[in-house]
């Protein structure tokens, strides 16, 4: 018997292509977009899952804004990981890292900076349980000078060699330090938030001679360390986190420590000072939103169309219930049927989902996969999608099964009120799920293209940052002179318009920016409360980002006192109810305990870190101290070889100065533009699922017409013997449709509100939601639906009514 | 007897008014009884057939069936039991456009769970009593008129049926198959299946042994 339906079954598909084609595809792209979009999220919430992981929390500081604790700090202080162990019996260990961003590794001639990488207390494998390849976990980071490393860094400094008790020197800040190797780790995975290339013990931070005395003690003056702190397994976390809230370790009213399970960090936190860019949670959301909308698109889809063709098979059923089916037989042929269309949408949407992974990996620069050893995790989504397509099918199957006999036989099945309410209902909702993901797609487009045309107070073009580290074991005193020597030099080259040295610029991490407090103002008024930033540049620095002054000007080179110049910007007058200008201009202030910080100038707002943080409240001091050297180029540049030319000279012009260093530079513009990629990529993201979600939508519409229009033709050739002209005709038939958008555009408009409000919430610079953006999103899906529709009615109204009226 | 129809009402509501499809049939076949049901369009022809047929229901009367009271069975059985008995052929043939000639003949058999080796040689049987041998692996679009309404009649037959409903079998041949098929009915009549058929052609109702008239619902006597 199954063979027989199986038989029917597939004939029928092979017989009637176009209704075959609708329906597969339609499946296929509904289901491999949802198989692609839960791999990225399962990717994405698989971050920092090891053994025991779900016992480590990191702690973190809170600032007291106003009246209440805002997240203020991904990073803690020295102090704090003992402090913690010691107060609360729960914790049962802590590791504190000093975070690298980089690191220039020195071993004879081969120079190189390795990024990403920490000091870290030897209780790291203690909590963090990676694996070790070579070395034993408890004593690998235990005594001073000894470094952990990657594979791949081991293999880059020694090569085949055995880098077991070898050692390599370390550079950082111009200092060095000779390090032996004690173990090697794999690589890090890339589903964590902390990725550490190589790990250096703790204790040697005594030896380095990059911290001085006062930074080495205990204390809770810098915090400039992350700490993770391990619990016992029976740990009531939130009760944990209270006392620990509660306790003030510290003794300081204005801040306090706080913990987050190390698990909820890629997904759930956005603070200042993050190792790197999380995740975000709000965009998981919003996808498997989108991956649920499509699949269910696809579904009703299904339905609609099977449920509307089932009616052309009245006859067969009619047939077959003459010649003895019963309901049970003719339920289950239906869903049969259902199986093997939904078998063979699943095996193209796998084919799909294996083609499109990774020119998807290539773009996200994921790597992710759909692995056979993973296939288990992903049993859940393939049993719900197997659940859903027995659900579409049995719709269709119910309906089948319900003709009368003898009504079906002489073709007497005519659309019924109640089934072509339902379909009218699955085409409302097909529509309300498009016109929802439109104006989704309209605002995170809208809002992207917003930040990136909000004015962020500078130029950065054509500027690049030089960064390469200086090996070699000269005083600081004439690393410095020498680099006054390159800058002259860099500025005699014609195309260099401007050089300046800055510690940090616009769209660098936080890294380079320290965040204090306490500050006493001009007027008297100490203020112990606000965190405000502040880094160091050179008096050039300003002119050649561009950024412009309210009042005063950069620092003066030859005042006396120079170093103790500072430069204020808007949100820090603002932070302090300043309102002119000349209550701060030229009188001092005082703060790190030097109480003659002279404010020369008050430059305009400008964001150092792209459009989606508010500016902060920022004092720029002058110091000579080089982290980067900022060349502003000429527009010679622009050119790919003129841009090679002028690198080259100036490559030159650092390795004659600088023979022993690392040369290595930035594009401030793209780096800056970098800021926004998650964004773009979850736009990207939106608007391809939308695309293809607007796609299933019109083949389902397109599926529906034809036949309605099929099932109208009768009354269409007597409305044209009756003298209907071609358009009536169109406007008869298109009409419905109108409704139906229209009825999906009122349901659409609040609930699409609503989500991408929630949404912009992240964005501390918001688009607002236009009217235009619901009325263009109207506008599309009616335009598609009646393009699709009117390609079916224009046929039908076409044809010559004395065909269609012989037939009957 | 095969059946009896007493009384039997079946009425429409339509705009508030009953409008009656049949009035007071009474009916009595005897096995191996040829019967035509005639009358103009809208006269109730088919609506009976259904109602001898249990494809349709009836609203009043009773209506036993080799001694089964067919007014009080659930539909399930009233299911089993027209599978069991009854083969119905149509005037538009109503085969299934995706089986096979040799398919469309099984078809009935698989509902019956008849065995694998046995549906072979019954359709086998068919096909060689009705000389359709050589078409069985084409598809009803690719037969006449005639060849498909042969294929009606087997498939009807295919369950051995003691009775036979025939809705206008010709209404859609030309004279000559027409001639065929109640060539056929005539034949299976001989060998005691009973044959009840709507006709509009005298010519065909001469087959039978009786004719019943049927004007508005209501059975004409004479």
């Amino acid at each position: 018997m199954y063979k027989l339906f199986l038989k029917i079954a597939t004939r029928y598909l092979l017989k009637n292509k176009l209704y075959s084609f609708i329906n597969i595809f339609g499946l296929a792209i509904g289901i491999a977009s949802f198989v692609l979009i839960m791999i990225y999220i399962k990717n994405e919430r698989s971050y920092d899952k090891f053994e025991g992981s779900e016992n480590v929390y990191r702690a973190y500081m809170d600032y007291l804004v106003g009246d209440t604790f805002e997240a203020g700090d991904a990073m803690t202080y020295n102090a704090s990981g003992p402090s913690l162990k010691q107060e609360f019996p729960e914790v049962l260990d802590y590791v504190r890292f000093y975070y690298f961003e980089k690191v220039t590794f020195v071993l004879g001639d081969n120079i190189f900076e390795q990024p990403m990488g920490s000091l870290a207390d030897a209780s790291y494998f203690n909590i963090f349980k990676y694996p070790l390849l070579k070395g034993t976990k408890e004593t690998v980071l235990k005594d001073p000078n000894t470094v952990v490393l990657s594979e791949t860094l081991a293999r880059k400094l020694f090569g085949s060699e055995d880098p077991f008790q070898k050692t390599v020197s370390a550079f950082w800040d111009g200092t060095e330090v000779v390090l032996t190797v004690t173990g090697v780790m794999p690589d890090p995975p890339q589903n964590i938030h902390f990725k550490n290339n190589f790990l250096i013990s703790f204790n040697t931070e005594n030896t380095w001679g990059i911290f001085n005395e006062h930074q080495l003690k205990p204390n809770w003056n810098m915090n400039n360390y992350y700490t993770y702190i391990k619990t016992a397994s029976n740990t009531n976390a939130a009760q944990l986190r209270q006392k620990i809230i509660d306790s003030d370790i510290e003794e300081d009213t204005e801040e306090r420590h706080n913990i987050e399970p190390i698990e909820d960090i890629h997904l759930y936190s956005n603070k200042p000072y993050e190792v790197e860019a999380n995740g975000s949670i709000t965009r998981i959301k919003f996808l498997s939103a989108i991956a649920f909308i499509i699949l269910i698109l696809s579904w009703l889809n299904y339905i609609n169309l099977s449920t509307t063709k089932s009616l052309e098979r009245a006859k067969e059923t009619g047939i077959r219930k003459v010649s003895g089916a019963q309901r049970p037989e003719l339920m289950m042929q239906s869903l049969v049927e259902s199986i093997l269309l939904n078998m063979v949408a699943i095996v193209i949407a796998l084919v799909l989902t294996l083609v499109l992974l990774p020119l998807y990996n290539n773009y996200t620069g994921k790597n992710l996969s759909l692995e056979w050893a993973d296939i288990e995790s992903f049993l859940p989504i393939f049993g719900f999608i197997l659940f859903g397509m027995v659900l579409a099918g049995l719709y269709p199957a119910i309906v089948l099964s319900s003709y009368s006999p003898a009504k079906a036989l002489k073709g007497k099945i005519k659309t019924s009120t109640g089934g072509l309410n339902v379909r009218k209902g699955l085409i409302v909702a097909q529509f309300l799920a498009t016109i929802i993901l439109l104006v989704g797609t309209i605002v995170v487009t809208k809002q992207i293209n917003f930040l990136q045309n909000q004015p962020i107070g500078t130029n950065l073009n054509q500027i690049i940052a030089l960064h390469g580290e200086v090996v070699s074991k000269e005083v600081d005193s004439l690393v410095i002179s020498k680099y006054n020597v390159l800058e002259s030099e860099l500025e005699n080259l014609s195309f260099v318009k401007n050089v300046a040295i800055a510690q940090t610029y616009p769209g660098d991490s936080f890294d380079n920016l320290s965040s204090s407090r306490g500050v006493t103002l001009p007027n008297g008024d100490v203020d112990n409360n606000n965190v405000f930033y502040s880094y160091h540049v050179r008096p050039d620095y300003f002119n050649l980002v561009g950024i412009e002054f309210l009042a005063g000007h950069t620092f003066i080179p030859t005042a006396a006192k120079n170093y103790n110049q500072v430069v204020v910007n808007e949100a820090f007058l603002r932070l302090h109810n300043i309102t002119s200008v000349n209550e701060i201009l030229g009188k001092n202030l005082k703060f790190w305990g030097n109480s003659d910080w002279q404010v020369t100038g008050i430059i305009k707002d400008y964001h150092h870190f792209g459009s989606k943080r508010a500016v902060l409240p920022m004092i720029i001091r002058n110091q000579y101290d080089v982290y980067n050297l900022l060349i502003k180029l000429d527009d010679t540049a622009i050119s790919e070889s003129g841009f090679t030319n002028s690198i080259n000279q100036i490559e030159k012009k650092w390795n004659e100065i600088f023979p022993r260093s690392s040369f290595n530079y930035t594009f401030l513009d793209k780096k800056f533009q970098a800021q926004y990629n998650d964004d773009k990529a979850f736009g990207i993201a939106f608007q391809v699922f939308t695309l293809l979600a607007i796609l299933i939508a019109s083949l389902g519409l397109f599926g529906l017409t034809s036949y309605t229009v099929v099932q109208r033709k009768k009354e269409i050739g007597v409305r044209k013997v009756n003298g209907a002209s071609v358009a009536g005709i169109m406007k008869l038939l298109n009409q419905d449709f109108v409704k139906w958008i229209a009825l999906a555009f009122i349901i659409a408009v609040p609930i699409s509100l609503y989500a991408m409000n929630k949404w912009l919430e992240g964005f501390a610079y918001k688009t607002n939601i236009s009217w235009w953006v619901f009325a263009l999103a109207g506008i599309v899906a009616l335009a598609i639906a009646l393009l699709t529709v009117s390609w079916q009615s224009f046929k039908a109204a076409m044809a010559n009514p004395v065909e269609s009226l012989k037939e009957e | 007897m095969l059946l009896q129809l007493n009384n039997i009402f079946k009425w429409v509501n339509s705009g508030g008014q009953r409008v009656f499809l049949l009035k007071d049939i009474n009916l009595e076949v005897e096995e191996g009884e040829f019967i035509s049901i005639m009358g103009p369009s809208g006269s109730g022809k088919s609506t009976l057939l259904n109602v001898i047929g249990m494809l349709d229901a009836f609203d009043e009367g009773e209506y036993n069936f080799m001694d089964e009271s067919v007014h009080t069975l659930k539909e399930k059985h009233r299911a089993n039991l027209y599978k069991q008995y009854i083969g119905f052929v149509f005037q538009a043939y109503h085969l299934i456009d995706e089986l096979t000639v040799y398919e469309n003949l099984e078809m009935p058999l698989l509902y019956k769970n008849m065995k694998s080796s046995e549906r072979k040689a019954v359709v086998a049987d068919m096909l060689d009593r009705f000389n359709i041998v050589g078409k069985k692996d084409l598809f009803p679009t690719q037969l006449s008129g005639g060849q498909q309404q042969l294929v009606g009649v087997a498939r009807a037959l295919i369950g051995k049926p003691k009775l036979i409903l025939a809705d206008e079998p010709t209404g859609n041949l030309n004279s000559q198959q027409g001639e065929e098929i109640m060539e056929i009915f005539k034949q299976l009549n001989s060998e005691g299946v009973t044959v009840i058929q709507v006709t509009h052609s005298e010519k065909n109702a001469g087959y039978g042994s009786r004719i019943i008239n049927l004007l508005d619902g209501r059975k004409i006597e004479g």
